[in-house]
C-alpha cells in the first residue's frame, strides 16, 4: 500500500489522538476540591464554627445532585484565625496540595484584597467570600472574585432609598473606624445628596468597646431622623441603639448585612429589653424562617434536622451560614455551566460563566430571579425587627440596584 | 574532636565559625536555602519567604531586647514604616528614577526612615525601663498605625483600604515571582544575620551588652546611655524597616491590619523562644513561630482529613498543641532553642568523650 504524505499525516494524527484518549480520560479529576479558610479561632470564631457544618451540608447536597459535571466535590477547610496572611498561606497550601481545586472560599475582606493581585495564571481560582466590600466587585481588574449579594455601597443605596420613600430628610452615618466600616461612607454621602437627603452626622467609632455616651450625644445634637450603622457584627450597634433609647432619641436605626442576624437581635432583646424594636436593615437573602422560603432552604432544613441534631443548627441557619452557602452556590453554578459546555474548569472559564448568571432562579435565597452584574448581585430587601415576634420581617419589596 | 584551646592566631580566635560542626551547619543551611529556591513548591516558597522576612525583623528586635535589654512591644510599627515608605517611595519616584535602580534606592530609603522613627520612639527609653518602656513602645505602634490609617495620609498609604505594592526590580531583573523574591529575601536575611553577628564584635555592640548587663555601670565606664540607647533603637528599627520593605515587595498589597499588636507580640515571642541575645535566636524562634504552626496544620490535616467539620475540631487543638509546645520550650529550656542547639553542637564536637 502506498501512502501519500497527507494520508500519512492524517493517519498518524488519528492514531496519536486514539492513543492519547485514555490519557485524557485518566487526567480528568476523580473529585473537584473547593478550598476554604474559616475563622475557626479568633474574634469571629463564633461565626466560623457555625459556618463549618454548613459547608459539610453543602458538599453532601451538591454531590447528591451529581457534583460538577458528574464529578463529586470535596470541601477542605482550614482555620485562619481571621488573619489575612494566615488565609493567604491556607490558599497557597491548598494550591500546592490540591491539584484539582477549582474554587476557594475566603473569610475576610482583608484576605480577598491581599490575594487578589496574586490570582494570575496557574495561581488563579474562582473565589467567593464573606465580604461585601465594594472594591471587590471589579470584573476588569479582578475577574475571579465575586460578591454573593449587593456591595455595602448598594446596601446603603437601598437603605437611603427606603429613607426617602418613608419621607425622611436627615440621616446620620455611624460606622466603625475600620475598612469595613468606612467602605460605603463616601458613596453614601453622594447618594444621599442625589436623593435630596441631608447627612447631618458622620461619626466613626471603635469597632469594639466604643464610647457609647459620647456617640449618642453627638447623634442627639445632630437631630438625625435616621441613623445608618455600618461596620459592626455582634457589638457596638446594639449598645448605640440602647444608649439612644435611654436618651429618649426618636431616631430610626438601620444597618447592613452583618448587623442583621436574628440570633444576635434576640440575644439583645433578652438581655436589654425591646430596644431593637423597629430596627431595620438590608438583608440580601430570605431569613431561614421565612414562610415563603424556596426549595433550597427546604433541603437545608431537612438535612439539618437529621445531621445536626442537638446543635443550634438543627432548626436554624444563621445569616452568616446562608451567605456562605449562597456564595458557594454561585461558584458551583458557574462551574457547572462551564462543565456543561464541555470546557475545562479553569478560573478564566468560570469567571466568564459568572457573567452568564442572568435572571437566575436561586431556589429561594432571593425572592426574585437575580443577575450577576459586575461580579455582584445587587439585590436585597429591607427587613425590620419586631421585639414582639422576635423576628426580622420584610418591610419592603425586593430592590435591585 | 577538640582537645584544648589550640588557636594559634588572632584570626583563628576571631573566627565566627570556630569549629567544623558550625561550618557544616552553615553550609547545610545555605544548601537548604538553595534547595528551596530550586525545588520548593509555591507553598514552601511562601512560608520560607515569610520566615526570611520575620528573621530580619526578629533580628532587629533582638538588637534592642536581646542585646541592649530594652523592652519593646512596638516593632510592628517599624515594619509598617518600612513597608509603607517603600511603596510611597516607588509611587513618588516612579517616573523620576529608572525602574532598575528604584528598588536599590527604595530599600535604603525605607531602612533610613524606619531608623529615624526608631530614634523618636526610643526617646522614652532614656527615662523609663522595663514594663513602662514596653507600654511606651506599644503606644508608638498604635500611633504609627493611626497615622497610616487616617484620611489625611490615605492618598499616600491607602488608609484603611491598604495599597497595592510594586514589583522589585534589580537592575532590570524584575522579581515578579515568589521564587525570585525568595532569593532576594534569603540573601538579605543571611546578610542581616551576619551584620548582627559582627555588630556585637564592635565597640557599639559591646556597649549595648554593657547597658543590658548594668546600665549605670556602663555609664561609669564612659558609655553614653543617651547615644547608645538611641543607636540601639535606630539599628533595631532599621532591621525592621528592611523587613518591612521586603514585606511590601512580597505581598501584592499591604493593609494596616497586617502590622497590628499581634505582629509585635509575634516578634517578641520569637526572640524569647529562639534565644535572646544570640545570633541564631531569631532563626530558631521564627522556625517555631512561623513554621511549626504550619507543620501542625499540615500534620493534623493529614491525620484527620481536611473536612470543614473536622477543621472545627482541629483548629482549637492546633492552637493548644502550639501553645503547649511554647510552654514546654520555656519550661525545659528557658534560654531558648539556641541553648539546645549549643548543647547538641558541643556534644557532637566532643563526641565520644563528653556529652552536653
Amino acid at each position: 500500500m502506498h501512502l501519500k504524505r497527507r494520508q500519512f499525516l492524517a493517519t498518524t494524527a488519528a492514531a496519536t489522538a486514539g492513543l492519547a484518549a485514555p490519557v485524557t480520560l485518566r487526567a480528568q479529576a476523580r473529585e473537584y476540591v473547593i478550598g476554604a479558610s474559616l475563622p475557626l479561632t479568633g474574634p469571629f470564631a463564633t461565626a466560623g464554627q457555625m459556618v463549618a457544618p454548613a459547608l459539610r451540608m453543602f458538599e453532601a447536597l451538591v454531590n447528591e445532585d451529581g457534583g460538577i459535571g458528574g464529578v463529586p466535590i470535596r470541601i477542605t477547610a482550614e482555620d485562619s484565625g481571621y488573619i489575612p496572611a494566615n488565609a493567604l498561606a491556607n490558599y497557597q497550601r491548598a494550591l500546592a496540595t490540591e491539584p484539582d481545586m477549582v474554587m476557594y472560599f475566603g473569610d475576610s475582606t482583608g484576605f480577598m484584597k491581599l490575594v487578589a493581585p496574586e490570582l494570575r495564571g496557574a495561581n488563579a481560582r474562582l473565589m467567593g467570600s464573606t465580604s461585601f466590600a465594594s472594591e471587590l466587585a471589579d470584573p476588569a481588574g479582578n475577574p475571579y472574585q465575586y460578591l454573593p449579594g449587593p456591595s455595602y455601597e448598594d446596601q446603603f443605596d437601598i437603605l437611603l432609598q427606603q429613607v426617602k420613600d418613608e419621607g425622611g430628610s436627615t440621616v446620620a452615618f455611624i460606622f466603625s473606624n475600620t475598612e469595613f466600616g468606612r467602605d460605603p461612607i463616601a458613596h453614601g454621602r453622594a447618594k444621599a445628596e442625589e436623593l435630596g437627603l441631608q447627612v447631618v452626622l458622620e461619626e466613626s467609632t471603635r469597632e469594639q468597646g466604643a464610647d457609647i455616651p459620647t456617640h449618642v450625644t453627638r447623634l442627639a445634637q445632630s437631630g438625625a431622623e435616621y441613623c445608618i450603622l455600618q461596620g459592626y457584627v455582634t457589638g457596638v450597634w446594639p449598645q448605640l441603639i440602647g444608649g439612644a433609647r435611654q436618651f429618649g432619641l426618636p431616631t430610626r436605626f438601620m444597618g447592613t448585612f452583618w448587623g442583621m442576624e436574628n440570633a444576635i437581635a434576640d440575644r439583645v432583646t433578652a438581655e436589654a429589653g425591646p430596644i431593637l424594636d423597629g430596627y431595620a436593615g438590608v438583608m440580601p437573602y430570605r431569613y431561614f424562617y421565612d414562610p415563603e422560603r424556596g426549595p433550597a432552604y427546604e433541603r437545608f432544613a431537612a438535612f439539618q434536622k437529621t445531621a445536626f441534631v442537638g446543635t443550634p443548627l438543627e432548626n436554624y441557619l444563621p445569616t452568616w451560614g446562608i451567605q456562605a452557602l449562597f456564595s458557594l452556590t454561585i461558584g458551583v453554578e458557574a462551574l457547572r455551566r462551564v462543565a456543561d459546555k464541555g470546557l475545562e474548569l479553569t478560573a478564566d472559564n468560570a469567571a466568564e460563566a459568572l457573567s452568564d448568571l442572568r435572571d437566575w432562579d436561586t431556589g429561594g435565597f432571593f425572592g426574585v430571579p437575580v443577575s450577576m452584574v459586575n461580579n455582584k448581585i445587587g439585590t436585597g430587601r429591607v427587613y425590620r425587627y419586631s421585639a414582639e415576634t422576635q423576628l426580622f420581617g420584610p418591610s419592603s419589596d425586593w430592590f435591585t440596584v | 574532636m577538640i582537645t584544648g584551646n589550640l588557636k594559634t592566631s588572632y584570626g583563628a580566635d576571631e573566627q565566627v565559625l570556630d569549629n567544623r560542626w558550625k561550618r557544616l551547619f552553615l553550609f547545610s543551611a545555605v544548601l537548604g536555602l538553595g534547595g528551596i529556591a530550586g525545588f520548593g513548591n509555591d507553598y514552601i516558597i511562601l512560608i520560607a519567604c515569610q520566615m526570611g522576612i520575620m528573621v530580619i525583623a526578629v533580628t532587629g528586635v533582638n538588637v534592642v531586647i536581646g542585646y541592649t535589654g530594652l523592652m519593646s512591644l512596638g516593632h510592628a510599627g517599624f515594619v509598617a514604616i518600612g513597608a509603607y515608605a517603600t511603596v510611597i517611595f516607588h509611587n513618588a519616584a516612579g517616573g523620576i528614577i529608572p525602574d532598575g535602580v528604584l528598588t536599590l534606592v527604595a530599600i535604603p530609603f525605607a531602612v533610613a526612615v524606619a531608623a529615624l522613627a526608631g530614634i523618636v520612639v526610643g526617646l522614652p527609653s532614656l527615662r523609663v525601663k522595663g514594663l513602662y518602656l514596653a507600654v511606651a513602645t506599644l503606644s508608638a505602634n498604635f500611633i504609627i498605625l493611626f497615622l497610616i490609617e487616617e484620611s489625611f495620609s490615605a492618598p499616600w498609604t491607602g488608609g484603611m483600604n491598604g495599597i497595592n505594592t510594586p514589583t522589585p526590580n534589580l537592575l532590570g531583573w524584575a522579581l515578579d515571582t515568589r521564587r525570585e523574591q525568595f532569593i532576594l529575601i534569603a540573601a538579605l536575611a543571611v546578610l542581616a544575620l551576619l551584620g548582627a553577628q559582627n555588630l556585637f564584635r564592635t565597640r557599639v555592640g559591646r556597649a549595648f551588652i554593657a547597658i543590658r548587663d548594668r546600665d549605670y555601670s556602663a555609664e561609669i565606664l564612659g558609655i553614653s546611655l543617651y547615644r547608645t540607647k538611641l543607636t540601639s533603637f535606630a539599628i533595631s528599627a532599621a532591621y525592621c524597616g528592611l523587613a518591612g520593605a521586603l514585606f511590601a515587595y512580597f505581598y501584592a498589597r499591604i493593609l494596616p491590619e497586617q502590622f497590628e499588636l499581634q505582629l509585635s507580640l509575634m516578634l517578641v515571642a520569637a526572640i524569647i523562644v529562639g534565644g535572646m541575645g544570640r545570633m541564631m535566636g531569631p532563626v530558631f524562634g521564627v522556625i517555631i513561630i512561623v513554621m511549626v504552626p504550619e507543620a501542625i496544620k499540615v500534620s493534623f490535616g493529614a491525620l484527620a482529613g481536611g473536612g470543614a467539620e473536622l477543621a472545627m475540631i482541629r483548629a482549637p487543638l492546633q492552637e493548644i498543641a502550639f501553645g503547649a509546645l511554647i510552654v514546654g520550650f520555656l519550661l525545659f529550656e528557658p534560654f531558648g532553642i539556641t541553648q539546645i542547639m549549643d548543647r547538641a553542637l558541643r556534644a557532637l564536637n566532643r563526641w565520644p568523650f563528653a556529652r552536653g
